[in-house]
């Protein structure tokens, strides 16, 4: 029914079919007809006549419809008109012939008829009257009466309260067709509700204007910025009510909402945002934005809320003054640049600072510049929108403060459900295909089964055990939880205990008790952050630079041995046997003990790592660790308990526990040390003198900024403590502290590299390299290949003019020494003579020639050995050593490029011995290797062995480092082969398209199922005494379990294929190749949003087989 | 008749605006205090009560309607507003109103709905 429009005009028929004594101009209506004279606007009036009884018909169906709804509309404007004409006659003078048939009757009647005008007179006289004997009968009442008459017609609406239509469901409400409609406006966001406001004023300006606003209502959400929402009949009228209102944007559109999204607008409902007493909140704004706090009490109303937390009091004030006067203390208080720590109220330090008089003791609690501090903590009442309710995450390090106050007492007042609960919806992420679970709620609470897939919020079981048992089961992430049971050997994911291992002991809803494995003790987590896991972990060992067992300087007087790391501090024993909680920056430096020395009761030499025990107290056993001033020693025994089995004695009260002769005479080259003249030189610590920790290996690299504030800056490294690096920037002569890893290493080419990422040689370390095997990172390899490794480059680089040679050219002393040696400098030119074949036998001379490396080892000590040791592997297999420089050499960008030169001009030559090296078992030993060495230019022999030798496999070890290069998972996942089990894949794991590369080489399956595709269901890990190994189902339709160091992942190598980013911001999601793939780069950009390509290496990238919707 | 308008507050961010618990109509405290509440004053008598404001009507409120007619509006039926002034309401307001007060609505028959959303039949 469109009756927008044409109201009026059927108002006015129905009107008039339907007599109402009560309306003057009805009577009109009835009156008129029978006696007009026919004329010229009679003829026309029959026909509307006839016109109109239909229509009347029409209208009088359609009434019964709405009737109850219309009817009291249409009496309104019914009367309005009434009114009018009763005293605009004029307008029925002037009226057009081709009128409507009311005007027309009218105007007929005043035109012709007499007595007709005599009959509209009589009535209009008889209104008149009346109202003169109204007005008469008004004028005789008493103000009280009046008084009494308007409270009684005004009154009864606005006081009595009638709960109105609180009986009608709600769904009774919901708006049907004949409703006006709800238009959608864009508004200027944040100005939402001053618009809806404006509407109101505005519509009460205009109320009775020639123009009055056509809305009903209009109205605003705080969840929905940016628009607002006015319920009118027509676009048009929403468009004339906000016309000229600052802030809204009609043009941009004035949408209709369906009818059936009209009452869910009005339903939105924030998150749930009820807090309960015993909560967890933070704290929005202010001095004590972020902070964690318990909600106590909630008052009635629900916008206070009381809570507790841990207070920040400023105990060094600025200054004397600001103690007292509240004027300055409050200019203080502004003064948001600096933030006091949190800590404790504690009466007396607050007191000593501030004065007694500023605090007051009432009852139980402290009273301190008006606020309250109850068992240490502070206790305020917030408004709910000053707190932020989601996502508080507490750690349990806040929640260990907050449990603190009950100085130990009661510390089961934290309700660990409360934050489980809070963090339940980050169980969801934890969950791993393989996973035993059991359902806590719903209707399959208590079947137990295994995950088979977890898409989104939706976990696949096949259920075990009683009714159902090989069923799979549908079930909503979060209503499973992980389950273990008393015995399972278990690893904690996340958190403070992250890398414990241990058998668990108990399990009580999602709390896992278990007896760890490192420490003896029992330790309780939540189910989420648990894993069945084989292996015995070893606990986070690294945190900044430090690790267990170092040595560090605590201050001037102190130095202590870390015996346990926690997430992000450490636990230390102090040279007095003293137990501290000291976080990375705390720590000056770390000393090195290695050269310290000291002497047990027999006045032998204590060396570290002897087996040592004491000959006094209790006689403890233990291996020394670390020596500390000739006097003390730090122990470790894993038998004992206490700090981890490290504790401190004096070591003059040890006694070697093997025979002392021995050691002496092993050590015997080591009485060098006992000359006082190298003593002195060597800045030994032991001596005494307050020595300087190992030199960071990252001091005078020049580095680039690559996050924060000063992010894009170059500078040189200076010097390092802990993470923190102290940098001098090259602009504005600056020196900045900064966070290690916000740095990488930049090459003068502009190439940046993590700094974890050890250059091998190159950057003027190399001599770092001599330190031990260790830094290297290389598997265990073996010391000879690995010195030869560090070595062979040199000649070749040399052969080839190389920056790579430049590079080495800049190392420290030692080697610069001997390579100025003419010993050294024949060997260095021994590629070209090796290459020949002809004077190959002069190499062999060379190396054999202790010469050139004893002089080596005289300027750096301890070398002297390691080369000896590599010598014969040189010579004994040179197949050996040349994967190792692959693998290792390529790390500096200059052993790139000169590879490059190298093909071109000796590539004949070389391509000889390749085969062999391919051949030997050594390259092979080598081959995982290039996982672990994520070295940017480690791929650039692939071409020469590609053209060189077309019988090498693919899978070549220079195909692998390309992998990982790009790959850059973080180098410490070990084994490259580790990437299966990386959690960034985890949930796309089905779909990563692999390959099996290698096995040719290592004549594994005899090689059978080298280069074929297919994927991996799921993957498990094992100990890691054991093989990884993966089941793969090959697209050719078998399927085979496969060591997993063989599965590579393939690269995207079409447009629109999806791909799965391991690296980068887009970590972790699945985006689309959007262009053919070059060498390198690809364009990838999300499904959602295909417009926002980004380029990445082509590397990061794995490639997916299409989302079959399993 | 025109139907009553309610006190239009001038300043829309004003922090102070607060809705009736019961009726969910937004005012400033100075016209809660003067006036009381447009709708629902016999029953929660707030005229010259702050105490009575504070307990009755909140700042935690989420949307604001301008209902302009009433009688015809979809949306004042929707809100159950619709017998109510013209003026400006809450969509969704937080809290209950205190237990006498509702226990006064209890005597006179009529059924308490909440404005916080929680019950929807």
């Amino acid at each position: 029914m469109s009756d927008s429009e044409d109201r009026p005009y059927q108002s006015m028929d129905f009107d008039a079919a339907m007599p109402d004594s009560e309306e003057p101009e009805h009577l009109d209506d009835q009156m008129a007809p029978p006696p007009v004279p026919k004329g010229k606007g009679r003829a026309a009036g029959d026909d509307d006549d006839k016109e109109e009884d239909d229509e009347d018909d029409e209208d009088e169906d359609e009434e019964d419809e709405d009737m109850g709804r219309k009817g009291k509309k249409r009496a309104k404007h019914r009367h309005k008109r009434a009114g009018a004409s009763r005293f605009l006659d004029i307008e029925a003078e002037v009226s057009d012939e081709e009128e409507d048939e009311d005007e027309d009757e009218e105007e007929a009647a005043d035109g012709f008829i007499s007595t007709f005008d005599d009959v509209d007179e009589d009535i209009s006289r008889r209104d008149h009257a009346r109202l003169d004997r109204h007005l008469d009968t008004v004028e005789d009442k008493s103000p009280e009466q009046i008084a009494r008459d308007l409270s009684k017609r005004y009154g009864g609406r606005a006081v009595r309260y009638t709960g109105d239509m609180n009986e009608i469901p709600q769904r009774l409400l919901m708006p049907s067709v004949h409703d006006a409609s709800l238009w959608q406006v864009r508004v200027k966001p944040g100005r939402e509700r001053d618009i809806i406001f404006s509407l109101m004023r505005k519509s009460i300006d205009v109320e009775y204007s020639a123009h009055p606003l056509n809305i009903h209502a209009a109205f605003q959400r705080d969840s929905l910025p940016g628009m607002i929402y006015v319920e009118a009949r027509s676009a048009k009228q929403v468009q004339q009510a906000c016309h000229g209102l600052v802030g809204v944007y009609p043009s941009r559109g004035i949408q209709l909402v369906p009818i059936e999204e009209m009452a869910s607008l009005l339903q939105i409902k924030k998150q749930d945002l009820t807090v309960t007493p015993g909560s967890w909140v933070r704290i929005r704004r202010g001095k004590y934005a972020g902070d964690l706090a318990q909600v106590m009490d909630i008052a009635e109303t629900g916008e206070d809320v009381g809570i507790r937390f841990v207070p920040r009091i400023d105990l060094t004030p600025r200054d004397e003054g600001s103690l007292d006067g509240a004027k300055k203390r409050k200019k203080q208080v502004t003064n948001a640049t600096m933030r006091p720590p949190q800590r404790l109220f504690n009466f007396e330090e607050v007191t000593k600072v501030w004065g007694r008089k500023n605090v007051t003791k009432r009852n139980q609690v402290y009273v301190f510049q008006n606020d309250t501090y109850k068992d240490g903590l502070i206790e305020k009442d917030f408004k709910m929108s000053a707190l932020i309710l989601d996502d508080v995450n507490p750690t349990l390090d806040e929640i260990t403060q907050f449990s603190k106050r009950q100085d130990g007492e009661n510390e089961e007042t934290v309700n660990l459900s409360i934050i489980a609960e809070a963090s339940r919806k980050a169980a969801i992420a934890v969950l791993q295909p393989g996973d035993h679970v059991e359902v806590f709620e719903g209707e399959q609470a208590g079947v137990h089964g295994v995950v088979d897939e977890i898409s989104q919020d939706v976990v696949t079981i096949t259920a075990v055990g009683v009714d159902i048992d090989g069923q799979k089961v549908e079930l909503p992430a979060r209503s499973v939880r992980k389950r273990f049971k008393p015995g399972d050997h278990v690893k904690v994911m996340t958190g403070q205990n992250a890398d414990e291992t241990g058998l668990v002991v108990s399990v009580a809803d999602n709390v896992v008790t278990f007896l760890s494995d490192m420490s003896m003790q029992e330790v309780s987590v939540f189910s989420k952050d648990l894993r069945e896991a084989a292996e015995v972990g070893s606990g986070t060992n690294i945190v900044g630079n430090y690790e267990l067992h170092d040595l560090v300087q605590l201050d001037a007087q102190t130095v202590g041995v870390i015996f346990k790391t926690e997430r992000d501090s450490f636990r230390v024993l102090d040279q007095n046997g003293q137990v501290r909680l000291v976080q990375p920056h705390q720590i000056s430096m770390r000393r090195d003990s290695s050269r310290a020395i000291a002497t047990d009761s027999e006045g032998h030499e204590l060396r570290i790592n002897d087996n040592v025990k004491e000959v006094v107290d209790e006689g403890r056993k233990g291996r020394v660790l670390h020596t500390h001033q000739s006097f003390f020693a730090f122990l470790h025994n894993r038998d004992i308990v206490e700090n981890g089995g490290v504790f401190v004695t004096r070591a003059r009260s040890l006694a070697s526990v093997a025979p002392k002769s021995n050691v002496l005479k092993t050590a015997g080259t080591d009485l060098s040390k006992m000359n006082p003249a190298l003593v002195a030189t060597g800045g030994m610590v032991g001596s005494g003198a307050m020595g300087r920790g190992p030199r960071d290996r990252d001091i005078g690299t020049t580095v680039m900024v690559v996050k924060g504030a000063h992010k894009g800056y170059a500078g040189t490294i200076k010097d390092t403590n802990g993470h923190i690096a102290r940098v001098e920037l090259r602009t504005g002569n600056k020196v900045i502290s900064i966070e290690k890893d916000k740095l990488q290493r930049r090459y003068p080419d502009g190439k940046l590299e993590p700094l974890t990422v050890r250059p091998t040689q190159g950057q003027g370390n190399f001599g770092g390299g001599q330190r031990g095997p260790s830094s290297f990172g290389v598997p265990g390899g073996g010391r000879t290949p690995f010195n030869s490794v560090g070595r062979t480059p040199n000649p070749y680089a040399e052969g080839g003019r190389t920056p790579a040679w430049n590079a080495s050219s800049r190392t420290p002393n030692p080697y610069a020494e001997s390579g100025k040696t003419p010993a050294w400098n024949a060997s260095s030119r021994t590629p070209n003579p090796y290459a020949d074949g002809g004077r190959t036998p002069a190499w062999n001379a060379n190396s054999r020639t202790p010469n050139p490396y004893a002089t080596g080892a005289n300027a750096g000590a301890g070398v002297g050995t390691g080369w000896g040791g590599a010598t014969p592997g040189r010579t004994g297999g040179w197949g050996g050593a040349t994967p190792g420089r692959n693998v290792n050499a390529g790390t500096g960008g200059g052993w790139g490029s000169s590879a490059d030169s190298w093909a071109d001009s000796s590539g004949p030559a070389w391509s000889a011995p390749t085969p062999a090296a391919a051949a030997t078992p050594g390259l092979i030993g080598q081959t995982p290797a290039g996982y672990g060495a994520p070295t940017p230019a480690s791929h650039t022999p692939a071409p020469w062995y590609d053209s060189s030798t077309s019988s090498m496999p693919p899978a070549t070890p220079a195909a692998a480092p390309s992998w990982s290069s790009g790959n850059q998972l973080p180098s410490d996942d070990g084994p490259g082969d580790d990437w299966l089990f990386s959690p960034v894949i985890a949930n796309f794991l089905p779909r990563i398209k692999v390959k099996i590369e290698g096995t040719k080489m290592d004549h594994y399956l005899n090689g059978d199922y080298e280069n074929k595709r297919g994927r991996i269901p799921a993957v498990t890990k094992v100990t890691s005494e054991f093989e990884q190994t993966v089941l793969v189902y090959f697209d050719s339709g078998d399927s085979r379990t496969i060591q997993a160091r063989y599965v590579v992942p393939l690269p995207p190598t079409y447009m629109g294929e999806e791909v799965l980013v391991i690296h980068g911001p887009q970590k972790g999601t699945v985006m689309v190749v959007r262009e053919q793939p070059d060498d390198d780069r690809i364009t990838v950009s999300s499904k959602a949003n295909p417009a926002a390509v980004v380029g990445i290496p082509k590397s990061h990238a794995l490639a997916l087989y299409e989302d079959t919707g399993r | 008749m025109e139907p009553a308008i309610a006190a239009i507050p001038a300043q829309a961010r004003s922090k102070q605006l607060r809705a009736c618990l019961l009726c969910s109509i937004i005012q400033l405290p100075v016209d809660f205090r003067k006036n009381g509440c447009p709708n629902c004053e016999d029953v929660v008598q707030m005229k010259h009560n702050p105490d009575r404001i504070s307990s009755c009507t909140t700042t935690y409120f989420d949307g604001v309607i301008s209902v302009i007619d009433p009688d015809k509006s979809w949306v004042a039926r929707w809100q159950r507003t619709s017998k109510y002034v013209r003026g400006m309401y809450a969509v969704r307001v937080k809290g209950r109103i205190p237990e006498d007060v509702e226990a006064e609505l209890e005597n006179r028959g009529l059924k308490y709905r909440p404005r916080d959303q929680t019950d929807q039949d």
